[in-house]
C-alpha cells in the first residue's frame, strides 16, 4: 500500500495503472529493490508523508512515470535531433576548428625569438608604454626559461581566436540590442543564462554533437561563456551615448548609417573596449575548464595537478594563467585608458 | 511685408499612450493641468500659430516645462507632432519623406545646442564641418570653410584641438561655427547660451547680434532669460503651459502685456536698459524748440539717463537715420520706469 493509492482509486484511474503490469518499462530503481527485499512497505505516519512526487505517484501506481524519465526524456529528445543539429552546426562552425587549429600552430611553430618580440611589439603599440612592454616581454621569458613557453602559447592561441570572434559576434549583437528594446528584453535572460550555468554545463551537449578530437568543441564552449560581457557592454555603451550629441547628429541630418559608425560606436568605444578586457579574461577563465574537453595548453597541466596530485606542476601552471591574465589585461587596460583619453568630454 | 520663412499652423502635441485620443480632448479647449489630471496625458503643445519673418530674431520664451524646447524640435521635425502643420520656405514639412528632411538638415536648417553637444572624439575644425562631411563633401572643400567660420567666431587657431580641451564658452562657438558652415538661412538655437557664464554669456549675445547684422538670417532663439529675449529679439512669443500666451514686437509687449503671466514675469527686469526712445517717446517731426539734443531711436532709457547726467527737466529729439521722428522728455523716460499699471499687487495675486 502507497501513500497516494487514494489519489488514483478516487478518480477511477486504478484499471489503467494496473493495466500493463508492472510500471510500465522503466527498470527497476535502487529504491525499488531495497523495497522489495524489506517486505512490504509499513504504514507511514503523517510526519513521514511523501511529497507527492513522480516517484513517490510511481509507487501508487505503476503506469505513472517515474521522475527519471524526464531526464531521460530530454536526452532522448536530444539524441534524436542530434543528427540534424550536427548537420547543421558542423559545416557552420568547421571554420572555428580551422581557425583554432591553424593559430595554434602558428603560435608555436613560430620561433620563440620571433614570438617574444612580436607579442612584446604589439604591446607596445596598442598600449604606447614601454614599461608594460619590458613587463610582457619579462613574463613570456620568465615562462619560457621553466619550459612552460609552448603551454603558455597554445593557451594565447586559443584565447586569442575565441576572443576575435566574440568581438566579431558580440559587437554587432550588442550594436542590434541596443537599437530594439524587444530584442534586449529577450536577450537579457539568454545572457543571463549563458553567464550563470556552470560552465561544465556547456561541456555535456556540446562532447555529444561534435567529436571531442575537434577543437571547435571546446571553442564554442568558451565562446559561449566568454561573449556575454562584450554584448551587454556593447549594448550599454551604444545607449548611454549622450541623448543630445544624437541629436546633434540627427538636426545635421546624419543617416542611421553615419550615426553608427560616426558617433554611436565612437563614442560607445570606452564601454566596447571594457567588454573586450572582460571577454578575455573569462575565455581565460574557460579554457582551463575546457582542457577536460581536449583543450590544449596550461589548463592540462593544471589538470595533471589535480589528477596526479602534482602539486608543484599545479601551482606553477596556475601561476603561469595569472601571469598571462595580467598581461592580457593590463595590455587591455591601457588600449581602453587611451580611448578615454582621447575623448574626454 | 515678406512672406513668413517658417510658419507653424495649429500646432498640437501630446505626450502619452494614445495622443490621438487626448488630442481630441485638447481641440476641445482642455488645458494641461485638466488633460493631465483627468486623463494622464502631458500637453505638450496647444494650438501653436507663430509666423518667423526672413532675416528676423525670433525668440521663444517661457519657463521650463513651458514646452518650448519641444517647439523648437518640431522646425526641423526632431518631435513629429500630434497634429498641425510647418511650413518653411513654402512646403509643408510634415509632408517631407526622410531623404527630403535629411536635405533640410543638412542645407537650410543647423541648430545650436544648449549643452554644445561636439563631438568629443572629433576636432573643433572636424566638428566645425560636420553639416558638409555629412553631405559627403571633401576636405578641400570644408576645411577651407569651417576655418572661415572657426575664424569669424573667435578661434583662430584653435581648429586641431579636441572640444574637452576648450573651456563652455569656447564649445559653445564651435557649436555656432558648426551652424554657420551649413550655410543654411535658418538657425535654430536651443537656449544656446543658458549654460554659460553671465559675462560670456552677453558676450556671445553680442557676438551672434553682430553675426545677424551681417547674415541677416532666420534665427529662432529658444530661452528662459527675459533679459536675453529682449535684447535678442525682433518678435517675442511667450509660451506657458504649452500655449502661446502673447506674441509680438518686444517693446510693445513690455509696454502693454496682456496677460498677468506676463506682468509677472516683466516685473523684475530692469525696464531703464530695455525700453528704447522710439517705444516711449511722441511721435512728431515738429521741433517743439527748447530741446538740450538729439538721441537714436534704439538707444535705451539708460543712455538717455547717462546722457541727461540726471536732470529730469531736458527733453530730447529722436531721430532715426538723422531724421526727426519724435520728441522724448525726461518726465516721459521716468514715468516708463514704472512698470504698467496692471503688474499692481492685484494682479500679482491673480496670477
Amino acid at each position: 500500500m502507497a501513500t497516494y493509492d487514494w489519489v488514483f482509486n478516487s478518480l477511477g484511474l486504478r484499471d489503467w495503472c494496473d493495466g500493463d503490469g508492472s510500471g510500465g518499462s522503466a527498470p527497476m530503481s535502487m529504491a525499488d529493490l531495497v523495497g522489495q527485499s524489506g517486505g512490504g512497505a509499513p504504514e507511514t505516519s503523517l510526519w513521514d508523508t511523501p511529497f507527492p512526487s513522480m516517484d513517490s505517484l510511481n509507487d501508487a501506481c505503476a503506469s505513472f512515470p517515474q521522475s527519471r524519465e524526464v531526464t531521460q526524456g530530454l536526452e532522448r529528445g536530444f539524441l534524436d535531433i542530434k543528427d540534424a543539429l550536427s548537420y547543421v552546426l558542423d559545416p557552420i562552425t568547421q571554420p572555428l576548428s580551422w581557425a583554432l587549429a591553424n593559430a595554434l600552430w602558428l603560435f608555436q611553430e613560430t620561433p620563440w625569438w620571433i614570438m617574444i618580440p612580436a607579442l612584446a611589439l604589439i604591446v607596445l603599440v596598442v598600449s604606447r608604454s614601454w614599461q608594460l612592454m619590458a613587463f610582457v616581454a619579462g613574463c613570456f621569458a620568465a615562462l619560457a626559461f621553466i619550459d612552460y613557453y609552448d603551454y603558455a602559447m597554445q593557451t594565447l592561441a586559443i584565447i586569442f581566436v575565441c576572443a576575435v570572434i566574440c568581438v566579431l559576434l558580440g559587437v554587432p549583437i550588442g550594436i542590434a540590442m541596443s537599437r530594439s528594446d524587444k530584442l534586449q528584453r529577450i536577450m537579457i535572460p539568454v545572457l543571463d543564462m549563458l553567464q550563470t550555468l556552470p560552465p561544465f554545463v556547456y561541456l555535456i551537449p556540446l562532447i555529444f554533437l561534435f567529436s571531442v578530437t575537434e577543437p571547435k568543441l571546446y571553442g564554442i564552449a568558451i565562446i559561449l561563456y566568454a561573449i556575454v560581457p562584450v554584448i551587454r557592454l556593447t549594448n550599454l555603451g551604444i545607449r548611454l551615448v549622450d541623448k543630445e550629441v544624437i541629436e546633434a547628429a540627427d538636426a545635421f541630418g546624419m543617416t542611421k548609417r553615419q550615426k553608427l559608425y560616426g558617433v554611436q560606436i565612437p563614442l560607445a568605444l570606452p564601454n566596447i573596449m571594457a567588454g573586450v578586457n572582460q571577454t578575455i579574461m573569462m575565455s581565460l577563465a574557460m579554457v582551463v575548464i575546457a582542457s577536460l574537453v581536449s583543450a590544449p595548453g596550461l589548463g592540462v597541466l593544471v589538470l595533471r595537478g589535480i589528477r596526479n596530485l602534482e602539486l608543484g606542476v599545479g601551482l606553477i601552471s596556475g601561476l603561469g594563467i595569472v601571469l598571462l591574465a595580467v598581461i592580457l589585461d593590463r595590455s587591455t587596460k591601457a588600449a581602453l585608458a587611451r580611448v578615454n583619453a582621447a575623448q574626454k568630454t | 511685408m515678406a512672406d513668413p520663412k517658417i510658419s507653424i499652423r495649429n500646432l498640437y502635441k501630446i505626450f502619452g499612450e494614445d495622443p490621438q485620443g487626448a488630442l481630441a480632448h485638447a481641440k476641445n479647449g482642455m488645458h494641461k493641468a485638466e488633460l493631465l489630471d483627468e486623463h494622464r496625458h502631458v500637453l505638450g503643445l496647444r494650438d501653436i500659430n507663430v509666423d518667423m519673418k526672413p532675416g528676423e530674431i525670433t525668440v521663444i520664451m517661457g519657463l521650463s516645462g513651458s514646452g518650448k524646447s519641444t517647439l523648437i524640435r518640431h522646425l526641423n521635425r526632431l518631435i513629429d507632432p500630434t497634429d498641425g502643420e510647418v511650413w518653411v520656405n513654402g512646403e509643408n514639412i510634415m509632408d517631407y519623406s526622410d531623404a527630403q528632411l535629411r536635405k533640410m538638415r543638412r542645407k537650410h536648417m543647423s541648430m545650436v545646442f544648449q549643452k554644445f553637444a561636439l563631438l568629443p572624439h572629433r576636432t573643433v575644425l572636424e566638428n566645425a564641418a560636420t553639416s558638409m562631411t555629412v553631405d559627403g563633401r571633401p576636405r578641400s572643400e570644408w576645411e577651407p570653410e569651417a576655418r572661415k567660420w572657426l575664424d569669424r567666431v573667435g578661434l583662430e587657431g584653435q581648429g586641431e584641438q579636441f572640444p574637452h580641451q576648450l573651456s563652455g564658452g569656447m564649445q559653445q562657438r564651435v557649436g555656432i561655427a558648426r551652424a554657420l558652415t551649413s550655410n543654411s538661412d535658418i538657425m535654430l538655437m536651443d537656449e544656446a547660451f543658458s549654460a554659460l557664464d553671465p559675462l560670456i554669456r552677453t558676450d556671445m549675445q553680442d557676438l551672434l547680434i553682430e553675426l545677424q547684422r551681417e547674415l541677416q538670417k532666420t534665427v529662432v532663439f529658444i530661452t528662459h532669460d527675459l533679459d536675453e529675449a529682449l535684447k535678442l529679439a525682433d518678435h517675442l512669443v511667450i509660451l506657458k503651459d504649452g500655449e502661446v500666451v502673447q506674441q509680438g514686437e518686444p517693446q510693445h509687449i513690455l509696454m502693454n502685456p496682456n496677460d498677468p503671466y506676463i506682468v509677472d514675469f516683466i516685473s523684475d527686469i530692469n525696464r531703464a536698459r530695455v525700453l528704447r526712445a522710439r517705444t516711449v517717446m511722441t511721435e512728431t517731426t515738429q521741433d517743439p524748440g527748447g530741446l538740450s539734443g538729439a538721441v537714436e531711436a534704439n538707444a535705451t532709457l539708460e543712455d538717455i539717463i547717462a546722457r541727461a547726467d540726471g536732470e529730469t527737466g531736458r527733453s530730447y529729439r529722436v531721430t532715426q537715420e538723422d531724421r526727426m521722428i519724435g520728441v522724448i522728455s525726461m518726465t516721459d523716460v521716468v514715468k516708463a520706469l514704472v512698470p504698467t499699471d496692471a503688474s499692481e499687487d492685484g494682479m500679482r495675486k491673480a496670477s
